[in-house]
């Protein structure tokens, strides 16, 4: 059974500029998209910025009236039963934001929970225990403005399940955590999963989507250009291989030359320090290297490696390499 | 747990932790300062100026004026705080994503601050005592009381449209600066309104405060509560007007941000 529903969902922002000449500019956020959650699944949404996903998100959790479309959870329409979607949801959206934080964690909570109708003696009980699931135990009496960016996200998910909701969004849970923070984030949501709640996951990161989520799909533009399992998505990608190639200071005018040569089917780059990552994805693998060792000539080069392709990698392959 | 029980706890939390959560002068010394030096501050400064314009003939004017419209401070900065600052707290989303009743989250944010305006007037009421002799020995404090809680609620009135407006503009503190000081002009803390333009006059009357002031001034020269009786009830009008007015602009505000997507825009 679907617990989720999303046809041809579409969302444009229109700001005005001028003060005289006033002139309106539409951006069209989400452009036609369809999808579907089954209950009790954790679905993952993937995307570069700007892709579209916060804006379905948004549509989800009745912050944002779609322009066109049908978006139902439950079987309610988003628009038209907003107060009983808002019944079945929690979500969550990245940052720090969000919170009262000169309140302690057990008074934030105790104020959403008189927000969502929870009777007292419920959540005399539920708040402890919720601060226990996301690791808060023996700091709820703090102010919030004394935590960290990784409790504050732990606090947020609290608050996401005082009404005990069916159903999560979790918009970029991870973004800006540290990688100890993040980890244990993904852990209160495998906790999550197996309480068998129906969950929409955005992410940047696809080893998250990779290891969390049973189906994904890829948003860009906008639009879907992908929907499958992670495994399936990989496939995509399965007649290619991954040539990394640590680089020093690299020109863009040589990058953009060799995602033009023949055998190079996407190029992406990752930023380290002062060192760039060239991510090539190609049929001929390691006879490939000296092809594009000699398209960097003069450049300082560092470590060279073929690789397997990762879901990553079909998602950059998805949106065009230019992730 | 029955709906009005519900809705009830709601407007209780609400008003609690929300006053404690978002009135950004919720710190023992700046709340210290706002309720006794500001108070102080505006009183002399009204009253020894409003003498010397007058020939010092009618001290008492000015002190009860002064002390009366210092309720301002709570109802409209305070409320506007307490409206406002989920904006800037980025909860915006997080209210507006719950299924709780609109009317009870709005109006529970002003409810401490009546209290808090009631606390600052007496405050300054006392100041006026202690300084220029103002004398209570005729007075209904009864009716004082009521006239102090019925001026401070309708300045909370005005406070939650202001509030409101502080979702919609960035610039709500300059519009709330002015509203200040349209106060001190216009609702009779300084000047006698049957000394202004018929058309000013038209615009003192459509304030909260104004006929608080003339209460306040009438029960304190020794006037009855039947004497009073009427400015109470066209006060309260007033401030239950604007209350209302202010309710249907953050309905208004939720339905607009999320047909533009500028609920979080600060």
């Amino acid at each position: 059974m679907n617990t989720i529903e999303v046809k041809n969902l579409r969302r444009i922002y229109r700001a005005t500029t001028g003060v005289i000449r006033r002139k309106v500019k539409e951006v069209e956020a989400v452009k036609d998209v369809s999808f579907d959650i089954k209950e009790g699944e954790l679905f993952g949404l993937l995307g570069p910025n700007g892709a579209g996903k916060t804006t379905t998100v948004k549509v989800l959790a009745t912050l944002l009236i779609p322009d066109a479309g049908e978006v139902r959870v439950k079987g309610l329409d988003i628009v038209k039963d907003a107060n009983e979607v808002r019944k079945q949801i929690g979500f969550i959206f990245g940052g720090e934001r969000g919170l009262y934080w000169r309140l302690s964690a057990i008074d934030n909570l105790r104020y959403f929970a008189s927000l969502y109708h929870v009777d007292p003696e419920v959540s005399k009980k539920r708040i402890p225990e919720l601060l226990e699931l996301v690791g808060l135990k023996g700091r709820g009496d703090e102010r919030v403005q004394g935590y960290s960016r990784g409790m504050k996200q732990r606090l947020h998910v609290a608050r996401t399940l005082l009404h005990d909701p069916d159903i999560l969004f979790l918009d970029e849970p991870t973004i800006g955590l540290d990688p100890v923070g993040a980890r244990e984030f993904r852990e209160v949501i495998r906790n999550l999963q197996s309480e068998k709640k129906t969950i929409l996951l955005t992410t940047h990161y696809m080893f998250e989507a990779d290891s969390l989520c049973e189906r994904v799909a890829v948003i860009d533009k906008g639009e879907i250009v992908a929907l499958d399992t992670p495994s399936a998505l990989k496939k995509h990608v399965r007649d290619l291989s991954v040539v990394e190639i640590e680089t020093f200071g690299i020109d863009p005018k040589v990058i953009d030359d060799i995602r033009k040569l023949p055998f190079v089917d996407a190029l992406s780059t990752r930023e380290q320090d002062h060192r760039q990552l060239l991510l090539v994805q190609t049929e001929r693998g390691a006879e490939a290297v000296p092809d594009l060792i000699a398209s960097l000539e003069g450049m300082r080069i560092g470590r060279v490696t073929v690789r397997e392709p990762t879901l990553e990698d079909a998602y950059v392959r998805l949106v065009g390499g230019k992730a | 747990m029955n709906i009005i029980t519900k809705n009830l706890r709601l407007f209780w939390q609400g008003t609690v932790l929300s006053y404690v959560a978002l009135f950004a002068w919720f710190r023992p010394v700046t709340y210290a300062a706002s309720k006794i030096l500001m108070p102080l501050a505006q009183i002399i400064f009204f009253t020894f100026l409003g003498s010397y314009a007058s020939g010092g003939t009618d001290v008492d004017f000015y002190v009860i004026g002064n002390a009366i419209q210092i309720t301002a401070v709570s109802g409209i900065f305070g409320v506007t705080m307490s409206i406002g600052g989920d904006r800037w707290a980025g909860t915006l989303p997080y209210l507006f994503g719950t299924p709780a009743n609109r009317m009870m989250l709005f109006f529970g944010r002003a409810f401490m601050h009546i209290i808090d305006g009631a606390f600052g007037v007496v405050i300054a009421l006392g100041w006026g005592a202690l300084l220029f002799g103002v004398d209570f020995s005729h007075t209904d404090f009864s009716a004082l009381g009521l006239t102090i809680i019925v001026t401070t609620t309708s300045t909370c009135g005005l406070g939650l449209l202001m509030g409101c407006l502080s979702l919609i503009t960035a610039n709500v503190m300059f519009v709330n600066n002015t509203v200040y000081f349209l106060l001190l002009i216009f609702s009779g803390a300084n000047i006698a309104i049957d000394t202004l333009p018929n058309w000013m006059q038209a615009f003192s009357k459509a304030l909260p405060l104004t006929r608080g002031i003339a209460s306040a001034r009438t029960l304190i020269a020794g006037g009855s509560f039947a004497d009073v009786a009427p400015l109470l009830v066209s006060e309260i009008g007033i401030g239950i007007a604007y209350g209302i007015l202010g309710y249907f602009l953050f309905t208004w505000f939720e339905l607009h941000a999320k047909r533009k997507g500028t609920l979080e825009t600060v």
